[in-house]
C-alpha cells in the first residue's frame, strides 16, 4: 500500500513541475527577447525598410517619393555600375579559387610538420589574417610604390627594366588587389584546412599504404575527398566576402581612376554617402543582396552534389 | 524571476537618475567636432587647451576629431537629422553647398555675426562670399585660407642661376620661363619638379589653378562644366601639365608621400603641394635633416595671378527637432572669433589665417616661409558653388578619372577634358 503522505507529496510535486513549465516559458522569453529584438531592429527592419527605400527617390536621410522601378531602369542602364558588376566577378574569379589552392597546398605542408615547428610556421601563415585593412593597404602601397617600393626590383625586368606603378595601371589594378586579398586572408583558409586534414583518420592512410597506393593516390582517393566538405565551406565562405569586395579596392584606387576599377559596394558607397542618393544606393544594394544569394546558393548546392559524386 | 525583473527596474531607474543629475552642469560646454586628424591637429588641440584654460571658470570645449573627408559629413549629416551632434564643428567651405542641400548646416543671421563681433571686412571677399549660399545667407565663419604652394631647394635653384637675392626663385613666371627652369634643373639625378602625381585631389588644385589663370570657368551660373571655349582652356592647362611628365621634369605616377620624399631628399628641385606640408619640412630643418628651402605662391603661368583654395570655416549643425539654443549659439561665435584672433598658432600648420588683422600682424609677417606665399589670398580662387564639387565630392573623382591620366600621358588632354565634362555634366541633376 501506498502512504497517503506519497500521494499527496506527488500532487505537490506535479504543481510544482506545472507552475516551473510556466516560468520556463516564461524564463525562455525573457531571455530571448533581447536577441529578438535586436536582431529584429538591427537587422530585419533595416532589411525591410531598404528594399522599401530601394523604389524611392529618398537622399541619404530622409523620406523619398515612390518612383517604381525607375532605380532599377537606372542601374541597367548605367555603365559605371555594369563595369561595378564585372569588377567585383573579375575580382571574385582572381581571389576566390586561388585562395582556396594556395590555402590547401600550405595546409597540407604545415600538416606534415611535427611539434613547435608546426605552430611557428601555422602562425606565420596566419599573422596577416589578424591585421586590419589600413596596415595591408599601408604595407603593400609601400611595397609597391613607383620610386621606392622594394617590390619594383622583380616588377622591372617585367617592364623592360622600368619602374610601374602597380596601382595606376589599369590592367594590372585588380590581379594585384587579388594578390594582396590572397596574402592577407589565406591564413583563415589554411587553419579551416588543417581541421579538416586533422579528422582524417591516420589508419585510412596506413591501410593504403599497405595496399600499396602512393602518394597521389593518397591524395586523390582519400584526402582530397574527405577534405572535401571544407573545400565547399572555403569556397562559399570566400565567394560571400569576396562579392563584398570594398575596403582593398577603394583604398588602392583613391585618388586615382576610380571608375576603372569600381566594384559593387565601392559603387553603393558613391552613389549613396557621396552623391546622397539614398534610393539608388538602396537598389543597387538590393542588386547585389540578391546576386549573393543566388551566386552562394547556387555554387553550394553546385559543390555539395560534386561531393555526392566522390 | 521576479528578482531579474526587479534589478533591471532598479537599473534603469538608477540610470534615468544618472543621466538627469549628469544634465546639470557647472559651467557651459561646447561639444566640438573636427575632422583635423593631421599634424595640423595637434596644433588645434594646443589652441582649445589655450581657450579652456583662459575660460576655466565658464567655459569648456568638449572637443572629438572624427574622420576627413566623407565619413565626416555623413555623421554630421545623420546626427543633424536625428537632432543630435555638436554644437559647432569645422567644415570645409568647398562643401558648404552639398552641407546647405542636405539641410547639415544652420544659417548664421548677420545680428548674430555683429552681437560677436564677427564682420565681413576682417576677411577676404572670396573667403567670405565661399561660406554663403546664392541667396547671400551666411553659414560659417572662416577660420583659414589653405592653398597649394611652389617648395624649393635653395641651392639646387642657386646652382641652376633661378635664385633672387632676396632667397626667392627668379624667373618662373610664364609657361615658357618655367619650362625652361624645370629643363635646367632637370640634371645629374635631379628632376626639376614632384608633385603627387598619382594622387587626383592635387591634380585638382594644380589644374584649377591653371584654369583660372586663364580666366578659365570651370561651372558658369547656368550649371555648365567647361563651357564654350573654356574647354580649350581646360585642354591647354591638361597638355602643360602633361609636358612636365613627357619631357621628364617630373616623374609620373607619383604617390602622395614618395613625391615628398623625393623632394626631401633633393632628389627633386622644386615641390608642388598644400601648405598643410609646411610643418613636415620646418621639423625635417629643426632636426638638421633638410636642407636650405623656401616656400612662395604658385608662379603666374598666363595672364595673372590665381591659386586654387579652400578654407577650413566653422559652422553650427541643423539640430532637426533639437536646435542649438540661442545663449548657446552666442557662445559658439564668441568662441569662433575667439579662434580667429588667435590663429597665429594654427598658421603654425601652413594655414594662412583668414583673419586680416592677425593676417597683417607684425608676428605674423615674422613667421617663415609663411608669409612669403600669404599673398596668395588676394587672389585665391575657391572651387566652384555646387554640390558635386568639394572636397572628396563628383569633381574630386573626375579629377582621379581624367586629369590624372591626362597628366600622366595616359590620356590626351583634349579628350580627358571633354570627359571630364560630360561625366560632370550628366550628373547635373
Amino acid at each position: 500500500m501506498m502512504p497517503v503522505g506519497f500521494f499527496f507529496r506527488r500532487v505537490e510535486d506535479l504543481a510544482v513541475i506545472l507552475r516551473s513549465k510556466r516560468n520556463e516559458i516564461l524564463t525562455a522569453a525573457v531571455l530571448m527577447a533581447p536577441f529578438i529584438v535586436v536582431y529584429g531592429v538591427l537587422f530585419i527592419y533595416p532589411t525591410i525598410k531598404m528594399v522599401q527605400i530601394s523604389f524611392t527617390n529618398a537622399p541619404l536621410i530622409g523620406e523619398g517619393s515612390f518612383v517604381g522601378i525607375e532605380n532599377f531602369v537606372r542601374l541597367w542602364n548605367t555603365r559605371l555600375f555594369h563595369t561595378a558588376v564585372w569588377d567585383t566577378f573579375y575580382f571574385v574569379i582572381l581571389s576566390v579559387l586561388p585562395s582556396a589552392v594556395f590555402g590547401l597546398i600550405i595546409a597540407l605542408g604545415v600538416n606534415r610538420l611535427k611539434g613547435w615547428a608546426q605552430s611557428v610556421v601555422l602562425a606565420c601563415f596566419f599573422l596577416p589574417y589578424i591585421l586590419p585593412v589600413s596596415v595591408v593597404y599601408r604595407i603593400w602601397s609601400w611595397m609597391f610604390d613607383k620610386d621606392f617600393g622594394i617590390a619594383q626590383y622583380v616588377i622591372a625586368p617585367f617592364n623592360g627594366g622600368e619602374h610601374l606603378s602597380i596601382f595606376r595601371t589599369i590592367p594590372v589594378f585588380m590581379p594585384a588587389v587579388a594578390f594582396v586579398t590572397v596574402w592577407w586572408l589565406m591564413g583563415f583558409n589554411v587553419l579551416l584546412f588543417i581541421a579538416g586534414l586533422r579528422n582524417i583518420n591516420k589508419e585510412i592512410y596506413e591501410a593504403a599504404a599497405l595496399d600499396g597506393a602512393g602518394r597521389w593516390t593518397q591524395f586523390s582517393k582519400i584526402t582530397w575527398p574527405l577534405v572535401w566538405p571544407v573545400t565547399v565551406l572555403v569556397l562559399t565562405i570566400q565567394l560571400i566576402l569576396q562579392l563584398k569586395i570594398f575596403d582593398q579596392v577603394y583604398l588602392f584606387a583613391n585618388g586615382g581612376r576610380t571608375d576603372a576599377t569600381i566594384v559593387m559596394v565601392q559603387y553603393i558607397y558613391k552613389v549613396a554617402f557621396q552623391q546622397n542618393h539614398g534610393g539608388l544606393g538602396a537598389a543597387a544594394s538590393l542588386v547585389l543582396f540578391l546576386i549573393i544569394v543566388i551566386f552562394s546558393v547556387l555554387q553550394f548546392q553546385v559543390l555539395r552534389t560534386g561531393s555526392k559524386d566522390n | 524571476m521576479k528578482r531579474i525583473l526587479k534589478i533591471a527596474l532598479a537599473a534603469t531607474a538608477l540610470l534615468a537618475v544618472a543621466g538627469a543629475t549628469s544634465a546639470t552642469f557647472a559651467k557651459d560646454t561646447i561639444v566640438w567636432w573636427d575632422f583635423l586628424g593631421g599634424g595640423d591637429g595637434v596644433r588645434m588641440k594646443a589652441l582649445i587647451d589655450q581657450f579652456n584654460k583662459e575660460h576655466a571658470d565658464s567655459v569648456e570645449i568638449q572637443a572629438t576629431t572624427l574622420d576627413w573627408g566623407t565619413p565626416f559629413y555623413t555623421k554630421v549629416q545623420t546626427s543633424a537629422a536625428v537632432g543630435q551632434g555638436p554644437d559647432m564643428m569645422t567644415y570645409h567651405e568647398s562643401r558648404i553647398p552639398l552641407g546647405i542641400s542636405t539641410g547639415s548646416l544652420s544659417p548664421i543671421t548677420p545680428e548674430e555675426l555683429k552681437a560677436s563681433g564677427i564682420q565681413a571686412s576682417d576677411f577676404e571677399p572670396a573667403n567670405w562670399k565661399a561660406a554663403e549660399s546664392a541667396d547671400g545667407t551666411q553659414y560659417a565663419v572662416p577660420l583659414d585660407i589653405h592653398s597649394i604652394i611652389l617648395y624649393y631647394n635653395k641651392t639646387l635653384l642657386k646652382q641652376a642661376g633661378l635664385l633672387g637675392d632676396d632667397g626667392k626663385p627668379k624667373g618662373l613666371d610664364g609657361v615658357a620661363n618655367w619650362d625652361a627652369a624645370l629643363a635646367k634643373l632637370t640634371a645629374n639625378g635631379v628632376v626639376g619638379l614632384s608633385v603627387p602625381t598619382a594622387d587626383g585631389a592635387t591634380m585638382w588644385r594644380i589644374f584649377y589653378t591653371l584654369l583660372n589663370q586663364q580666366d578659365g570657368v570651370f561651372l558658369n551660373k547656368d550649371n555648365k562644366f567647361l563651357d564654350g571655349d573654356n574647354l580649350d582652356k581646360a585642354t591647354t592647362a591638361l597638355t602643360e601639365m602633361q609636358k612636365w611628365v613627357k619631357s621628364g621634369w617630373t616623374p609620373s605616377q607619383t604617390e602622395y608621400p614618395a613625391s615628398i620624399a623625393l623632394f626631401t631628399s633633393g632628389k627633386a628641385a622644386m615641390h608642388i603641394n598644400g601648405v598643410w606640408e609646411v610643418p613636415t619640412m620646418v621639423d625635417l630643418q629643426k632636426k638638421g635633416q633638410l636642407f636650405d628651402w623656401g616656400a612662395i605662391q604658385i608662379p603666374t603661368f598666363y595672364a595673372h595671378p590665381a591659386t586654387w583654395a579652400d578654407s577650413h570655416s566653422f559652422a553650427i549643425p541643423n539640430r532637426q527637432g533639437n536646435p542649438v539654443d540661442p545663449a548657446k549659439r552666442k557662445l559658439v561665435l564668441d568662441t569662433i572669433h575667439w579662434f580667429n584672433q588667435h590663429s597665429l598658432s594654427w598658421a603654425g600648420g601652413g594655414h594662412i589665417p583668414a583673419f586680416k588683422p592677425v593676417r597683417d600682424s607684425e608676428d605674423f609677417k615674422n613667421l617663415k616661409p609663411n608669409s612669403d606665399y600669404a599673398g596668395l589670398a588676394a587672389t585665391a580662387v575657391f572651387d566652384p558653388v555646387s554640390t558635386l564639387a568639394g572636397v572628396a565630392s563628383p569633381v574630386y573623382d573626375a579629377a582621379g578619372n581624367y586629369i590624372m591620366p591626362a597628366m600622366n600621358g595616359d590620356m590626351a588632354p583634349a579628350d580627358a577634358a571633354s570627359q571630364m565634362r560630360d561625366d560632370l555634366q550628366g550628373q547635373v541633376k
